[in-house]
């Protein structure tokens, strides 16, 4: 096909405004008679709480307190709606949202949180998974930290291992990161001339931003309005909410612009991280370099929220075997609840981490048969006409062994 | 003691929500009265290039200059959802539900253009640079303006969308469909391992990254140079240091992220196979281009020092403690436990 602009590197049509510094972000806005919010967060990562804010609701310039009691319906979540806008009797991380001061300056907010008394009852935090999947652990929501247990069965990958040449049995572990986008979260709230809900901020999915909105604030949708402005990247990062309720809330209650921008430090508390996965993997092979069997366990950090849990732990079951054909596989992925920071998305979300296992496990067989590192992946690659692990054909377009060859050549 | 190391690692990824969940991007287009097209829709620019894609897609599709193309994607109240701008769907999902809508534009534009021109079929009638003309006969042409004014108040508009197509797993097996298209990738990288401080230094590294057809070959080498700076981040210095539940390293000067001291000029290959289901044959790079670059260092961390880091980060204090621990250790053939 004759292409005319696809294929055509034309200039990024955004790279003007962003390399002039002219492209705005929520922090760069600025209304008349503007107030500005600030977040009280849990200092503690497993507590009962009880919370006061008599006394800095006198500070002058203080426009209102918001706590749990101040909104309709308090529980959000993208998956599963375990996370509270503000909590009411229970924190489960640092960093868990209290309280949202609304104030005439960001100073008189700093004081005011200061004055903001929390009792914490210290309940005993867990942040080892697998000692939180254990049956007599204590339960951070409901009956059971395991979140969700993908099971992927293809052949007999018990009996393959046994008849194998070799077996490279390793565990992995990776930690958990932080998309460290370079614009830390910011936003303004605002109710507009046609009576609708504002939330200006820079998000991922404007679309879920509104519908959590409209259903924490009991209003219909149609009276929720999210602009986003210019994102300064996300990466996963920006796809559950951190300010957009407490920015609408405010902005309805009090019929005011109300600016919230949060520190590095704070963004930090307050958005996903890349789950932590321990991955214990067992992977097998006939004399010839042909892999018989994998059999993988996979422990997913997810933290005190589901966020994204079971969907990246989906994502990295399905992708533990690596780029290759496989008979026998047994994998069992699992996201564990724990006191730790909250996992959710981030760029390659549960892939990204197998990764680490499933490539040096490649490299470990190959050296044991005193083979090449390519040489091991070409007699194993997935090609058109391959099943996947999950039984699917890929039936067009599977470039691995040119992307292969052109990497090694 | 300096020793080099190569590695190389190969991956993939599947594009989109997944596993049966209903995957939909939609979209608005409009012919506005200055004769323009405006695009409504939901898909945010992250910094990945998806308004740049959408015009592209946009202009190919009604063979039509990208700056008589307008795009508001920033206002919920008057765009459609197009989902969100995460699982590298944007170009594979938009992209496909704004070529879609450009489709049917250009076939109800060649209707209209059929009444106007005063033809008995719409055969032969080609969209071009915002007009339309008989292909045989240029006499017979007609601007999207002249369009724009002969519809008066009834202005053109069109809806459409775009669902991927999954197939839930089954819960006990875990057989199903539950990703499509699946995008590939290869990187290969050189160390050098400083075996006293356990310091890494990146020396050289090639990244191949399979696109379908790629969109806008900058942009995409542009995902790749910072796809390689993630996966070099997460492999060697970002580090939370989270201690009993609470971030330690919450700022940037403790939670390090890759400069542009710390990385290399890639080689890019950007490797075109096109996607039957893909617009123009496109699929989603912005995840695929980080998934290899950590295990690739890790390999070549291997190939330098023959001791293999199995917890990440590879952080110099950990190198050296593998190293002094791998000297004492009698098997040294690659086994660890």
């Amino acid at each position: 096909m004759d292409l005319k602009y696809i294929g055509n590197s034309i200039n990024r049509v955004d790279a003007y405004s962003k390399v002039t510094g002219k492209a705005l972000y929520p922090q760069d806005l600025y209304y008349e008679n503007m107030a500005f919010g600030k977040t009280l967060r849990s200092e503690h990562p497993f507590a009962k709480i009880k919370i006061d804010t008599s006394e800095a609701e006198l500070i002058p310039g203080v426009l209102k307190i918001f706590t749990h009691k101040d909104i309709p319906n308090n529980e959000h979540g993208v998956l599963h709606k375990d996370q509270q806008i503000f909590c009411d009797k229970i924190v489960r991380r640092i960093g868990d949202p209290i309280a949202f001061v609304v104030a005439e300056s960001e100073k008189i907010c700093e004081v005011a949180i200061k004055k903001i008394k929390v009792e914490y009852d210290i309940l005993e935090p867990i942040f080892d998974p697998i000692e939180a999947m254990k049956d007599d652990s204590i339960k951070i929501h409901g009956n059971s930290n395991i979140l969700y247990h993908y099971k992927l069965r293809r052949g007999d990958a018990l009996k393959a291992l046994e008849d194998s040449y070799f077996v490279a049995n390793n565990t992995y572990r990776t930690h958990s990161v932080d998309q460290a986008f370079l614009q830390p979260e910011a936003g303004i709230g605002y109710v507009d001339d046609d009576n609708k809900v504002t939330v200006v901020v820079a998000t991922q999915y404007p679309h879920y931003d509104r519908e959590e909105i409209a259903y924490c604030l009991n209003i219909p949708m149609e009276s929720v309005r999210v602009l986003n402005t210019n994102v300064g990247g996300a990466f996963g990062g920006r796809e559950d909410i951190t300010l957009q309720v407490h920015l609408a809330l405010a902005a309805k209650t009090l019929n005011r612009v109300v600016k919230c921008v949060y520190s590095r430090e704070e963004s930090f508390l307050a958005h996903s991280k890349r789950h932590a996965i321990i991955m214990k993997y067992s992977t097998g092979v006939d004399k010839d370099g042909f892999l018989t069997a994998i059999k993988a366990e996979i422990i997913g950090d997810t933290g005190a929220y589901a966020s994204w849990g079971d969907n990246v732990m989906r994502k990295a079951g399905v992708h533990a075997t690596g780029p290759y054909e496989v008979k026998n596989v047994m994998i069992d992925s699992y996201a564990v609840y724990t006191n730790n920071p909250y996992a959710g998305a981030m760029r390659g979300f549960g892939a990204t981490q197998v990764a680490v296992a499933y490539e040096q496990q490649m490299d470990i067989i190959a050296s044991e048969l005193k083979i090449s590192p390519v040489e091991i992946r070409l007699k194993n690659i997935l090609r058109v006409g391959s099943y996947t692990a999950t039984g699917q054909l890929l039936n067009n377009s599977v470039p691995l062994e040119q992307c292969l060859k052109s990497i090694s050549e | 003691m300096i020793k080099r190391g190569k590695g190389i690692a190969i991956s993939y990824y599947g594009t989109g929500y997944g596993n049966g969940y209903p995957d939909v991007s939609n979209t608005k287009i409009k012919l506005n009265k200055e004769g323009k097209v405006e695009i409504f829709v939901g898909g945010t620019e992250v910094g990945q290039g998806a308004k740049t894609v959408f015009l592209q897609i946009a202009a190919e599709t009604l063979n039509t200059s990208i700056d008589d193309i307008i795009l508001f994607s920033e206002d919920t109240s008057i765009m459609p959802d197009a989902g969100t701008a995460a699982a590298s769907r944007q170009t594979y999902n938009t992209g496909n539900a704004i070529k879609k809508a450009c489709e049917e534009l250009s076939i109800k534009l060649k209707l209209i253009a059929k009444e106007i021109l005063n033809l008995n079929t719409t055969e032969g009638l080609i969209v071009s640079n915002s007009s339309i003309y008989l292909s045989f006969y240029e006499e017979k042409k007609v601007s999207f303006l002249d369009i724009a004014k002969y519809l008066g108040e009834n202005l053109l508009i069109i809806e459409s969308n775009f669902i991927a197509q999954t197939v839930e797993m089954d819960l006990e097996t875990g057989q199903g469909a539950p990703y499509w298209p699946y995008t590939f990738s290869a990187c290969e990288v050189e160390v050098e391992v400083n075996t006293l401080t356990g310091v890494v230094n990146i020396l050289s590294a090639k990244f191949a990254q399979d696109t379908g057809k790629a969109v806008n070959p900058n942009m995409i080498e542009g995902q790749m140079d910072g796809g390689f700076c993630m996966g070099l981040g997460f492999s060697l210095f970002e580090d939370l240091n989270i201690i009993n539940g609470r971030i330690k390293n919450d700022k940037l000067s403790k939670y390090l992220i890759p400069t542009s001291m710390d990385t290399v000029d890639i080689e890019k290959i950007i490797i075109e196979d096109p996607e039957f289901t893909g617009p123009y044959g496109a699929k989603g790079i912005g995840e695929p281009v980080t998934i290899p670059v950590a295990p690739a260092i890790l390999n070549a961390i291997y190939d330098a020092i023959n001791v293999r880091i199995t917890d990440l980060p590879a952080t110099p204090d950990k190198i050296v403690m593998a190293i002094k621990k791998d000297s004492k250790a009698e098997d040294k053939n690659g086994k660890i436990d």
